[in-house]
């Protein structure tokens, strides 16, 4: 096992390889908060890459609702279950990772999953925690709640499905940091597809070798953001390049977000992989269940966020989600307006950070009739 | 990255070169005939010994399997001077020849030195320098010959789908929708034989040869499989063993129980075994 320094966990942790970070980090952010589960991207990343036969029921992208939604079934309680109770009492975690938590003969704490449990993607769609009392008002955080968590390969820096190949089928790009599945190398042992705790390794029948999501590297080779990005109609992501933890861009749009306001978040950041699709967390849930999904910093997270229309450039950053197809490297304020650029600065987006907004009379003079719609 | 695979293959083979002088010499006795020797029920295999080959768990390297399900390995070889057979015959309850995210399918492999004269590669799928030849038999490729390969409707009698990019594209712009098979992996392609004819030099680099000699046929009946693989003795591979009679080589095995969820490096393996290709003059000695 090699030493590598893991930034979400403020610590080393032990990896089977050294790793030297890539160039650029193939990264997306998720505004949780915006999300609706309308599966627009479900079914963009569908229709792009997984139409053919053994694909049927393999979902690159899925969107769950938490805490009753899994896909596969019971992915994280599963991992967590098997991983056990953790100590998270700061900003360095002080637990297990899947693979300090490794049982003798393996390299990582996994689990393989029965056929079945991918039988459901929807399963606990809509679910909330529970049933509101007669009377009952909202209240923050909810005392019933549920929220939607969009899902792809966090194409992690620390990759448990690489780690766990051993054929080497499975290979981390220098140049984006996008992990790959080899299609002419894979021989279909499924190691990868129980080591991954994300379970975003898939097992083909009718290849019968394994299968993962590509990042979409053919559009970000060609500077466009992904399937998944562009069809989100409700603009909820922004997929990116993060730069290294220790030296953040301020004006790129994702190191600001994940590295200097820390609004955005890793998923299951204790399972030790530095999974690089970032969430803003749910404001209305309960910090508890939140900090087991998203590690040291959900509070901070919310309140950033939930103060975000005082903080200009924050707001900026934010508003570049679903303004563009392509991939904005930079972003700066220009007056009332945010300015994505590409890699080579040439600006690719401009939007207002405020909506204008045309509030009409509420009597119409010249047809002489009230308007019930006024905004 | 460091070849963490390759360091430890180095370990192996100092550890595991030397064939296991404990374990009887295998013989493959000369046989009239011409041609693949692939049927287990053929009578050239009434007049063979069987030999036992005990299985070892594979505890090298990672991932691994403590406690194997086959422990024991019955073989018989023969030769007609054009081909070599092995008959590897073992135990097992569950007949798996299934392939889906929790089914795996039953295995069997002959591992043959590709350079009999030089020094044994290590036992365990060779190393760098080191090449081996190895005939995998399967039991889902076994299947397929027999009686197709599954479709999702069989596999999945409720699935239910649109259409498929097959059934309304020209077979080449369907090809990038189906993965593997679209680039020919060969694990993935139908394939005539249900053995894969592979070299590896190390872990971790097993590879189907573009040339595919070996062939055999499995047979499961009453909790035992009972799997023929058979060779060209003598080929224009680079990549091939070059076997004749009189030759004295070395020979081992690897076998995986499906049911036991046992692929890849979860195997059972067993040592080198020293294999005795019978000569015509020695046709009495055995």
């Amino acid at each position: 096992m090699a030493k590598v320094y893991n930034w979400q966990l403020g610590r080393e942790i032990d990896y089977p390889y050294e790793v030297e970070r890539p160039e650029k980090q193939f990264a997306m952010i998720f505004d949780t908060n915006k999300c609706i589960s309308c599966q627009t991207c479900t079914v963009a990343c569908k229709t792009t890459w997984t139409q053919g036969r053994g694909q049927e029921f393999m979902f690159w992208n899925n969107v769950e609702t938490k805490p009753y939604g899994y896909y596969p079934l019971g992915w994280d309680v599963n991992i967590l279950e098997r991983l056990g109770v953790q100590e998270m009492k700061g900003p360095v975690y002080d637990g297990k990772t899947l693979f300090d938590a490794a049982p003798t003969g393996e390299i990582i704490l996994g689990y393989l999953p029965d056929d079945r449990d991918y039988a459901h993607p929807n399963i606990g769609e809509d679910d909330s925690t529970g049933v509101m009392p007669q009377g009952a008002h909202l209240q923050m955080p909810h005392m019933q709640w549920m929220f939607y968590l969009p899902r792809i390969c966090n194409h992690c820096t620390y990759a448990a499905c690489l780690s766990a190949c051993p054929r080497q089928s499975i290979y981390k790009r220098r140049e984006d940091g996008i992990v790959l599945l080899d299609q002419s190398r894979c021989r279909g042992y499924r190691e990868c597809v129980k080591a991954c705790p994300y379970k975003k390794v898939y097992f083909n029948t009718q290849t019968k070798v394994s299968e993962k999501c590509i990042g979409c590297y053919p559009a970000v080779e060609g500077g466009r953001q992904t399937q998944c990005t562009t069809s989100c109609i409700g603009k909820i992501r922004i997929q990116g390049f993060l730069g290294a933890p220790d030296k953040p861009d301020a004006d790129n749009p994702l190191d600001y977000l994940v590295f200097i306001k820390k609004v955005a978040l890793p998923l299951y950041p204790q399972f030790g992989l530095e999974p690089n699709t970032y969430y803003i967390p749910p404001v209305h849930v309960p910090p508890p269940y939140l900090r087991q999904m998203f590690g040291w910093g959900v509070e901070q997270a919310m309140e950033a966020y939930r103060r975000a229309h005082e903080d200009k450039k924050l707001l900026a950053a934010m508003t570049l989600f679903g303004a563009t197809p392509e991939i904005s490297h930079y972003f700066r304020v220009d007056g009332d307006s945010v300015v994505g650029y590409d890699a080579k600065q040439a600006e690719i987006a401009r939007v207002p950070l405020r909506e204008p907004a045309v509030v009409r009379e509420l009597y119409d003079i010249k047809n002489k009739v009230y308007r019930t719609n006024i905004t | 990255m460091i070849m963490r695979a390759l360091v430890l293959a180095a370990a192996a083979l100092v550890a595991c070169a030397a064939p296991a002088l404990a374990q009887t010499p295998i013989t493959a006795v000369r046989v009239p005939g011409a041609g693949p020797i692939a049927d287990p029920g053929a009578a050239v295999w009434k007049d063979t010994r069987p030999t036992k080959v005990a299985m070892l768990a594979q505890t090298v390297t990672l991932p691994n399997l403590a406690e194997p399900a086959v422990k024991e390995l019955t073989v018989r070889a023969v030769h007609n001077g054009g081909w070599i057979a092995f008959l590897v015959e073992w135990k097992d309850a569950t007949m798996s020849d299934r392939l889906m995210v929790d089914s795996f399918g039953d295995q069997v492999a002959v591992q043959l030195p590709i350079d009999a004269k030089a020094t044994a590669p290590s036992p365990m799928m060779g190393n760098p320098g080191g090449r081996v030849n190895i005939m995998q038999w399967r039991a889902a490729l076994q299947h397929d010959i027999d009686k197709g390969a599954p479709s999702i409707k069989e596999l999945y009698p409720n699935a239910w789908t649109d259409v498929y990019p097959d059934e309304v594209m020209s077979s080449t712009d369907a090809k990038p929708y189906a993965g593997a098979l679209g680039i020919e992996n060969p694990v993935s392609r139908g394939v005539a034989s249900p053995v894969l004819d592979q070299m590896a030099e190390g872990w971790g680099s097993m590879t189907v040869k573009p040339d595919q000699h070996a062939l055999g046929k499995g047979v499961w009946k009453d909790g035992a499989w009972r799997v023929v693989i058979t060779r060209p003795m003598v080929s224009d591979d680079v990549n091939a063993p070059r076997l004749v009679a009189g030759l004295r080589t070395n020979v081992a095995f690897a076998v995986w129980d499906g049911g036991h969820r046992e692929v890849g490096a979860r195997k059972a393996w067993s040592p080198w075994i020293p294999l005795v290709i019978q000569g015509a003059a020695a046709k009495d000695a055995r």
